[in-house]
């Protein structure tokens, strides 16, 4: 039992830490760092170095495009990405619809997909959520009824992440009505193009335009832009819900998440003295981090794991929980460090080119609004309760 | 005299096992594995007749994956001299399993062979009887107590309604039950001896032993889900509950 | 990367594993906590015989050169049946101590007892008021001619009852809380002027407060410079204990669990209710925890001393505290009135869990460690 990597894990380390130092585009880490407001053009420009590096779909097999990493690479890249400041890939695409096209799609499907999608050509979102269906998904509305070689597809859905810049977008589609719940589902490729599309923004509490509506009215699918057979979309489904939650404890993210509140720490003062020298907000830091090098461990548990041949299970679920509730703490200390200058709602200083007088530091008019921000991340990929039920049931057996 | 004992490399008894979602077997990933515990008491039975100047020595033999390399090492800490791995990453019936021990038995020419009575994953009973036929020896299956005396061995053999002694002439196969003995536990010292005894690796084409097999698994399933117990007041309600409740008596 | 174990490290876990399981049941367990000596002698006597009292000690000395990784597989066991043996005390703290301070001939004379079981040694460090601060020692050592003569009060010395020797911290310069000026002394507790009261704890074990009065003390080390070698050996004490904890967790997550699939309520069993199905999850999250901190305790125990070792450390036995106490009260709530009662072996898994935090340094001085090292 040894927790330190091997000396070749250490050289792929390095390796992609230089590569890190040497491409990231400064301005883009910047932005990340201080949580300003990211461009479509910034995910496609770092998406641009990433590919011709060949490292933007790292999970892919080779032959697609992918790279031989096994899970302690992923997770040493996934890790040094989000310390330098890189932005976390948008997943849609690469991380989400690619793996359904490579398991069960077509070879036609894969050979027009997938390098659009490396290239950055296409921009894929994702149609779950439904004003009626969030955690209980099975029960989504949003109808395709087959005509001729057409699906005609009517019905709306929500919490379309990056939408407004998407021009493809996966759903889950009813095919059939009779059917019980998940088995009359489907998995439906659609162009954003396509007439009787309607994407309309939703203003998060932050203020912030992330997620969006999205309305079908008659749109005309081409059946071959089915993924897998017809009502059995939820196959589909389930296997990128647990490709989705093995990334989800943010790992990486939190570890740069505190480095920040120390820094935030350092510079915020209380009773003339720095605040990381304030007993009580040092303590509340050092607790989070505390539990984040327990969730630290668990994922290198998992991950060792999985390279033996584990498949990452429903402890992969306690670990979005864990994982989720200590970024949300980092949050609130961040928000908390500000003091009363928390409250001053500041959104053209999140712009990147914002060159007027600055009201506190670079740093502070993120941190409240992220910390609402924020609270989404125990909502989706499952909600944490869903988790726990999943937890409850697969390892548990209640 | 030279002691072969057969030890298999079976999910650890403490685990409660889970069957595959796709029906195919049982899931082994992440599972805690060890030595069948029938095994164990072959082990036992073999360290004791050397330790009373029996036996000269006892070779350990499994046949399984690599990994099954740790229930030999474990063979080895509780006092085998030298261990056998015929490896085969196969889910091989028992047939084939007496085969390949009988091409051991063959090479190896021990006097007495000791077998667990069956394994605690599948629940057989069957290696120990085939390797007899195979080899045409005597067998005392059952065991409860084993005396070699020259070139003879008395078996006890648990059976229905009381114990049955047997007589074999050596070589005998012999397959232990559970009141054989108890196993002892490795220790310390013996884990950092068992360390440096030999291992021999052997495949199955090496012993000439085709391990196709006759059988195919159709379908494997968890049994159903026993009701919880109740508590009885008197043993008149015990009575009244088994004739007419249960309709066993 | 790995945390695979070794095929000895397997054998070391499977023997310790069914020693347990065979040797501590509940009604043994019982009867050797009721015992004059407060533990079975008779199941130390086999932790000596199988070799698992000499698994940190070099191979030189009849021991398995075992790090940090041994002393977990084994501490864990014992968690699991919640064996009331003074393991940690003797081997690992007090054995510990001796190996890195003893002169050639301390070593000698004690190691070999320690590990073959048949010398318990004890460690005092606390006092009165040292509230988990091993630097805060009021015992005072003295030198006259030869010998030193230690004068003082040492409190809740874990099987410094039965031991054979004690060890003893005690202060031959400097102020209350200095690091300087600390000493450890090996006591006989038979000899002059030590006078000891035993008692019983509350997870079952025993201790007792050592009174020494002008009693003789032989120096272990520099006379003085003991404190650096105090605080590594808690480290080292810390992550035994806290594989010792998760052992017991996961005992205690297992007999929770299997009492929500029985226990019936409203024609159901309660485990189909989701209030009590999230509480289960969140206890075997913080299990999970648990032993992924262990695990890292393990791994640095053994390591050279360093800042990041003790701060590790720390939160190691922080996260495991929490974790123990937490799983404590969750299972003696899910569980009902049965967990109140003595005779039920949950109640006494919850006790040793909320104990094991009150050895060492409980959350509050473990955070208040790991906290003050940020700023620093």
């Amino acid at each position: 039992m040894d927790i330190h990597f091997t000396p070749e894990q250490l050289a792929f380390r390095d390796e992609v830490r230089e590569f890190l130092k040497q491409e990231l585009p400064a301005d883009i880490a910047a932005k990340v760092k201080l949580g300003k407001h990211m461009a479509k053009e910034d995910h496609e420009r770092w998406q641009k170095i990433l590919s011709a590096k060949g490292w933007y779909a790292p999970g892919w097999p080779v032959e697609h495009g992918g790279t031989d990493w096994g899970p302690v690479e992923k997770h040493i890249f996934d890790e040094e990405s989000a310390a330098y400041g890189a932005p976390r890939l948008v997943p849609f695409g690469v991380n989400m619809v690619a793996p359904v096209i490579i398991k069960f799609g077509s070879e036609e499907q894969k050979r027009h997909y997938l390098p659009r999608i490396l290239s950055g050509e296409d921009w894929w979102c994702q149609g779950y959520s439904e004003p009626g269906a969030g955690s209980d998904l099975a029960s989504l509305k949003t109808r395709a009824v087959r005509d001729g070689d057409h699906y005609i597809v009517n019905g709306q859905k929500t919490w379309t992440t990056l939408g407004q810049h998407a021009n493809w977008i996966f759903c889950l589609v009813r095919t059939d009505p009779e059917a019980q719940q998940q088995r009359g589902i489907s998995f439906l490729l659609i162009d954003m193009a396509t007439p009787g599309i309607t994407v309309r923004p939703i203003y998060t509490l932050d203020g912030d335009h992330e997620v969006n509506e999205v309305f079908f009215d008659d749109v005309k699918v081409p059946v071959e832009n089915l993924v897998g057979e017809e009502n059995k979309g939820w196959t589909c489904a389930k296997y990128l819900l647990t490709h989705e939650r093995t990334g989800l404890a943010g790992i990486g993210a939190s570890k740069a998440a505190m480095r920040h509140l120390k820094r935030v720490a350092t510079k915020q003062q209380k009773n003339g003295k720095p605040l990381i020298e304030d007993t009580l907000f040092r303590t509340q830091i050092a607790e989070v981090e505390m539990e984040l090098m327990a969730a630290e461990m668990s994922t290198l548990r998992i991950v060792a794991a999985a390279s033996e041949g584990g498949v990452p299970g429903a402890e992969s679920s306690i670990l979005k929980v864990q994982g989720t509730e200590i970024r949300q703490a980092i949050t609130n200390l961040l928000r908390k460090a500000l003091g009363p200058y928390a409250l001053p709602f500041l959104p053209e200083e999140l712009d990147y080119e914002y060159d007027g007088d600055v009201l506190l530091e670079d740093y502070s008019p993120a941190l409240a609004s992220s910390y609402f921000n924020m609270r989404k991340l125990s909502i989706f990929g499952g909600s944490n309760e869903i988790q726990k039920n999943i937890v409850s049931k697969m390892i548990l057996e209640l | 005299m030279k002691i072969l004992v057969a030890v298999k490399r079976v999910v650890d008894y403490n685990v409660k096992v889970r069957v595959k979602a796709d029906n195919s077997g049982v899931d082994l990933a992440n599972v805690k594995m060890s030595m069948n515990p029938f095994c164990e008491i072959a082990v036992e039975e073999a360290v004791r007749l050397k330790e009373k100047g029996v036996a000269t020595e006892i070779i350990a033999v499994s046949v399984g994956p690599t990994a099954a390399q740790e229930q030999l090492r474990t063979a080895l800490a509780l006092g085998a001299d030298r261990a056998i791995l015929v490896e085969s990453t196969e889910d091989l019936s028992s047939l084939s399993i007496a085969k390949l021990l009988k091409a051991v038995v063959d090479k190896e020419q021990p006097q007495l062979v000791i077998l667990g009575k069956q394994a605690i994953d599948s629940d057989n009973n069957q290696t120990g009887q085939m390797l007899a036929a195979l080899s045409g020896y005597g067998q005392g299956t059952f065991a409860s107590a084993v005396v070699v005396e020259g070139d003879r061995v008395k078996v006890t053999r648990e059976i229905d309604g009381g114990a049955q002694t047997v007589d074999l002439k050596l070589p005998a196969i012999v397959t232990t039950d559970l009141r054989l003995n108890e196993p002892r536990y490795a220790s310390l010292p013996n884990i950092m001896k068992a360390k440096k005894k030999p291992m021999e690796t052997l495949k199955p084409e090496e012993l000439g032993v085709s391990t196709a097999s006759t059988l195919k698994t159709v379908k494997v399933e968890a049994p159903a889900a026993r009701s919880a117990g109740i508590m009885v007041k008197s043993v008149d309600e015990l009575v009244d509950k088994l004739k007419n409740e249960a309709k066993v008596i | 990367m790995d945390f695979k174990l070794t095929e000895e490290q397997q054998m070391l876990q499977e023997t310790a594993e069914r020693l347990v399981r065979d040797a501590y049941t509940f009604t043994k367990r019982e009867h050797a906590s009721k015992s004059e000596a407060g533990f079975s002698t008779e199941f130390w006597k086999q932790l000596g015989e199988l070799g698992l009292t000499a698994i940190p000690f070099p191979e030189e000395l009849g021991g398995f050169g075992g790090s940090g990784i041994e002393n977990m597989l084994i501490m864990q066991e014992l968690g699991k049946g919640i064996c009331l043996e003074p393991f940690m005390e003797s081997v690992i703290l007090a054995g510990g101590l001796i190996t890195q301070l003893g002169s050639e001939a301390q070593k000698e004379e004690l190691l070999a007892g320690i590990a073959s079981g048949e010398l318990q040694a004890a460690v005092a460090l606390d006092e009165l008021h040292s509230h988990y601060d091993l630097s805060h020692v009021t015992t005072t050592a003295t030198q006259q001619g030869s010998d030193w003569v230690l004068n003082g009060r040492k409190g809740v010395v874990i099987g410094g009852h039965t031991a054979g020797k004690i060890l003893v911290s005690a202060r031959n310069a400097g102020d209350t809380c200095d690091q300087q000026g600390i000493s450890l002394f090996i006591v006989d507790p038979n000899s002059a002027g030590v006078t000891r009261r035993t008692y019983a704890t509350v997870d079952g074990r025993k201790g007792c407060e050592l009174f020494l009065d002008n009693a003789k003390g032989e120096l272990l080390g520099t006379a003085g410079g003991a404190y650096d070698a105090i605080s590594y050996q808690a480290g080292r004490a810390i992550a035994a204990l806290c594989a010792e904890a998760v052992g017991a967790m996961r005992v205690l997550c297992d007999i929770t669990l299997d009492y929500l699939k029985t226990r019936k309520q409203f024609g159901v069993v309660i485990g189909k209710f989701q209030v009590l199905q999230h509480r289960m999850v969140d206890m075997v999250s913080a299990l999970e925890r648990a032993t992924s901190m262990a695990i890292l305790a393990a791994c640095l125990a053994d390591d050279e001393d360093s800042a990041e070792r003790s701060a590790k450390l720390s939160a190691a036995k922080f996260m495991v505290n929490r974790a123990a106490r937490y799983v404590a009260e969750e299972s003696i709530q899910l569980h009902g009135g049965i967990a109140m009662t003595w005779e039920y072996s949950g109640a006494h898994y919850a006790k040793r869990l909320v104990m094991i935090s009150h050895q060492l340094g409980d959350d509050d001085h473990h955070l208040e460690a790991y906290a003050a090292q940020l700023s620093a």
